[in-house]
């Protein structure tokens, strides 16, 4: 079976800025696929280049077998399209407007609209304009999935969505994959990817940084720990910490009775959580770090590295 | 089976309210303006321009404003109607693009089974569509304004000169979309589609002064529709067919000019 998206080189630049530089991706069919990547990587510029809203300045790309540029509105509605910044306004009702993309983009089976409408708590008879961001973001993602088509591709598609709404979209996704169809998600929330993701490719300043299934990209694997404990002092706890290499940016100070630990974990949390526990724990917060900060801890050094070759 | 012209469709379901505004303001001008015709007429009238300076009569073309057709043309077609429908047909013609794209709404459009081409077609011709209701709606009111008013028009002529207003204010709305297609901003769209219409009306009242500004009227789309007095002599063949000619090139620059080039916004 062909790849339901293979792109060779694929380049945009602005004037003289490069949004993306020369990006290779696989996307096998009947998979999740999920691009991550802090805000300005490249990733609304590459999902918005296969739905040919904008077009390469070098470089191809291949969409369900067939050019983005020559595919052509039949190409178009074999996808499903959520745009990374979704704007809807006007006095146009919900269902009329997702009618009107029926329309266009059908055929949608009987009962879809409603079906999803239902399934995300969507009202259909209230117009766009005055939807909050969360619902105009549902009306979004149903007019994107009505016509069960082959190929979505969905830019940050749960932004200003609440989380029981997020956990239904992540249900949906999980169907289409059952259903055969491929997802092309991106986001710039880690956690989202992980739970919905078969793979991933992590986008840095327009390239790809790290590709690969989920649980092998390192990125699971940073974390920001904050502990205060009691019964305790300063110098046990620097200590104790000190036997765990890998540990980052510790902080240790007093308020009060209780000592205040801040550190970065790169790798094994297990042994951190242990050694904590060792002593009277007032409070335990344990963060993913944004991913920009992670992706550059992790591969930003590679990054600056290739950008020194090509220089 | 898909319906033919969604996106003709969707425009005109969603500018109902703005088409019934428009309606109501140009059966309201020409209910305003066309009765006062037989208490003007006459000596009285003829008197009240005399004492304008010739000038300014001159540049509104109120040289005729003593018979039916001139002062028909003087107040609706020449001037109030021009006017509104040149506002209705430039703000039309540069949301459809332009205004659609800044919106974020031609993103969402055109990730649909759409192609750029059949969007600028679509939208191009929802435009022309309502151009065509407002143009029909004034022809049926002076139409019936005709007798009890005394305009004494042939109802031919009326038809003509309805022909160049819509011909008129669609090369308006048709320069907005074109420019519209070309930079996807709706502000130049706008002044593009206006622009033209100033500089037109302006052109004519200037060649309107004197004979050495003749030269003028071949580059007015204002002239081009009313030199030849449409409502006194019937349609000006080829005026309309610069008119009209201009617009559908216009059109189908928009279209290509679409085709070509990345969306923003």
């Amino acid at each position: 079976m062909p790849p339901a998206i293979r792109t060779a080189e694929l380049s945009k630049r602005y004037g003289s800025h490069t949004a993306l530089h020369g990006l290779d991706l696989t996307i096998e069919p009947g998979t999740v696929f999920g691009l991550i990547g802090p805000n300005g990587a490249g990733k609304t510029t590459t999902l918005r280049l296969l739905l040919d809203i904008i077009r390469p300045t070098t470089g191809s790309a291949r969409v369900l077998g067939e050019d983005p540029r020559t595919g052509g509105p039949a190409l178009r509605r074999r996808i499903g399209f959520v745009p990374g910044e979704l704007r809807l306004e006007g006095r146009v009702k919900g269902r009329a407007l997702l009618n009107h993309f029926a329309d266009i983009s059908g055929p949608v089976a009987p009962g879809a609209i409603d079906g999803l409408a239902e399934r995300l708590g969507l009202d259909l008879t209230r117009q766009v304009r005055h939807l909050s961001k969360g619902n105009k973001q549902k009306l979004g993602l149903v007019q994107a999935f009505m016509h069960t088509p082959e190929l979505l591709v969905l830019d940050e598609p749960t932004s200003g969505l609440d989380p029981l709404v997020q956990r239904e979209f992540m249900a949906m996704v999980r169907e289409a994959r059952d259903n055969g169809q491929t997802v092309l998600l991106s986001s710039h929330v880690l956690s989202e990817i992980q739970q919905t993701a078969d793979v991933v490719a992590v986008l840095s300043q327009g390239r790809i940084v790290a590709e690969g299934a989920v649980a092998s990209l390192r990125l699971a694997s940073i974390r920001r720990v904050r502990a205060g404990l009691a019964d305790t002092s300063e110098d046990a706890v620097r200590t104790a910490l000190a036997k765990l290499t890998h540990l980052r940016d510790v902080e240790v100070s007093t308020n009060g009775d209780v000592v205040r630990v801040a550190a970065t974990v790169n790798g094994d949390i297990d042994a951190v959580v242990k050694e904590i526990a060792r002593h009277r724990v007032v409070d335990l917060a344990v963060e993913e770090p944004d991913l920009e900060e992670s992706v550059l801890s992790l591969y930003g050094s590679a990054t600056n590295g290739e950008e020194a070759d090509r220089a | 089976m898909r319906k033919p012209l969604p996106v003709f469709r969707r425009a005109i379901a969603d500018s109902w309210r703005s088409i019934i505004g428009w309606t109501i303001g140009v059966v309201g001008v020409l209910f305003m303006y066309l009765p006062l015709f037989p208490s003007l007429g006459g000596a009285e009238m003829e008197q009240m321009i005399a004492s304008l300076p010739e000038e300014m009569v001159k540049t509104l073309g109120y040289e005729q404003i003593g018979t039916g057709a001139g002062y028909t043309q003087g107040t609706f077609f020449g001037l109030i109607g021009f006017l509104l429908l040149t506002i209705a047909a430039t703000s039309w013609g540069s949301a459809a693009i332009a205004g659609a794209e800044e919106s974020g709404r031609l993103e969402l459009n055109l990730a649909h089974g759409v192609s750029r081409v059949q969007y600028a077609l679509e939208s191009a011709l929802a435009v022309l569509v309502r151009l065509l209701w407002l143009g029909a709606v004034a022809t049926l009111i002076v139409l019936a304004l005709n007798e009890p008013s005394e305009l004494g028009l042939e109802p031919a002529h009326i038809v003509a000169a309805t022909a160049a207003l819509i011909g008129l204010t669609m090369l308006s709305a048709a320069f907005a979309l074109a420019v519209g297609a070309l930079t996807g901003r709706r502000s130049i769209a706008t002044a593009a589609g206006a622009g033209v219409a100033v500089l037109g009306y302006v052109f004519n009242a200037i060649a309107n002064q004197s004979e050495d500004a003749e030269a003028l009227r071949a580059v007015s789309p204002y002239s081009w529709a009313y030199q030849n007095t449409p409502l006194i002599d019937g349609a000006d063949w080829g005026g309309l067919g610069l008119l009209w000619g201009l617009a559908v090139v216009l059109v189908v620059i928009s279209a290509l000019a679409l085709r070509r080039r990345d969306i923003t916004g």
